[in-house]
């Protein structure tokens, strides 16, 4: 396991390296939208109803800005779409690293997402991402962890950047498990 | 079809409410159409080991759903321009969540008319989740 200092010191140099791009796996499109709407019991007609969104200010359907991240998911499989790339050769991941540091539990604990373009049908969105800032080792209500803040930036296919997302995980040690092994 | 103007809105106002029934089906079809497959989400028997009570929704589905809380309300002439959250209790099978909204202020910035929304999403163990909602009305 790695010790604290170490890990601190490799967690550091993951700060502001840029993760991708990783590609989506489809154009955005109206029946991936569809679903998302059936499911979610979203029945704004701007989103599925072609007809309507044409006479708007948008000349067409958009994607819920909310559905973003469903794009470039990866999917069950957990393969990238052709294009994409990871970890820049030689940095570590920071998630790797906090598991192999003893902190394997993982709670979400804000989603910060700005939208600045609307998302159509067509687009070719891929995303980036780094880590943002790593806190201080903390005593939390869970256990002993870290809280890390990722900065994920989406883009269409002209480059122009569509949604700004900051996602901010508390990665920790249940105390059930601390000073195991 | 609501078409909310940004004349009409008052600071304080009450958005309606929506009544989530957060079902085992809803959570698998939501985290499917969001395209998320950890297995927390869709696999009672996986989640129950992992130290969970039941399978869970996804955190894309409640930003989803925050998302629809404020549109369901504005109409499609309302342009979401944030959905900042904080997650707390989380959204087990069999529960149900209400979402409401109040509007806290509202301000004309680079020509944008924008309402901030505070939404809670309520559920039996507490707040599911809390947050802010910035969308931009019509005049």
């Amino acid at each position: 396991m790695l010790e604290q200092q170490e890990l601190e010191r490799r967690l550091q140099r993951c700060i502001g390296v840029v993760v991708g791009p990783v590609k989506s796996w489809d154009p955005v499109n109206q029946p991936m939208i569809r679903h998302w709407c059936d499911a979610m019991g979203d029945r704004n007609p701007l989103y599925t109803n072609t007809d309507f969104a044409a006479t708007t200010r948008h000349a067409g359907t958009v994607a819920p800005a909310t559905m973003i991240q469903a794009w470039t998911m990866t999917g069950y499989t957990g393969s990238a779409a052709p294009g994409s790339q990871g970890l820049p050769e030689g940095c570590d991941s920071h998630y790797a690293l906090l598991t192999e540091g003893g902190f394997e539990s993982v709670v979400a604990v804000n989603c910060d997402q700005v939208y600045l373009q609307a998302v159509k049908p067509g687009d070719e969105l891929y995303q980036t991402s780094m880590l943002e800032a790593v806190s201080e080792r903390k005593q939390t209500a869970l256990g002993e962890g870290y809280f890390t803040t990722e900065l994920y930036n989406f883009f269409n296919q002209l480059d122009e950047k569509v949604t700004e997302m900051r996602f901010r995980l508390l990665r920790f040690n249940p105390p059930s498990t601390s000073g195991e092994a | 079809m609501n078409r909310v103007l940004f004349s009409e809105v008052q600071e304080g106002l009450e958005l309606p409410g929506i009544e989530i029934d957060v079902s085992t089906g809803l959570i698998i079809a939501t985290a499917i159409a969001s395209r998320d497959y950890q297995n927390v989400h869709h696999d009672r028997d996986q989640a129950i080991a992992l130290g969970s009570k039941d399978i869970f929704m996804n955190i894309l589905t409640t930003n989803g759903l925050v998302g629809r809380l404020v549109t369901d309300w504005t109409g499609p002439g309302g342009e979401l321009k944030r959905v900042n959250i904080r997650l707390g209790v989380p959204n087990y099978a069999g529960d149900k969540m209400l979402l409401s909204g109040t509007v806290k202020s509202k301000r004309i910035e680079r020509g944008e008319n924008l309402i901030d929304v505070d939404v809670i999403g309520r559920n039996s163990m507490g707040n599911h989740v809390t947050g802010t909602v910035v969308v931009a009305l019509p005049n």
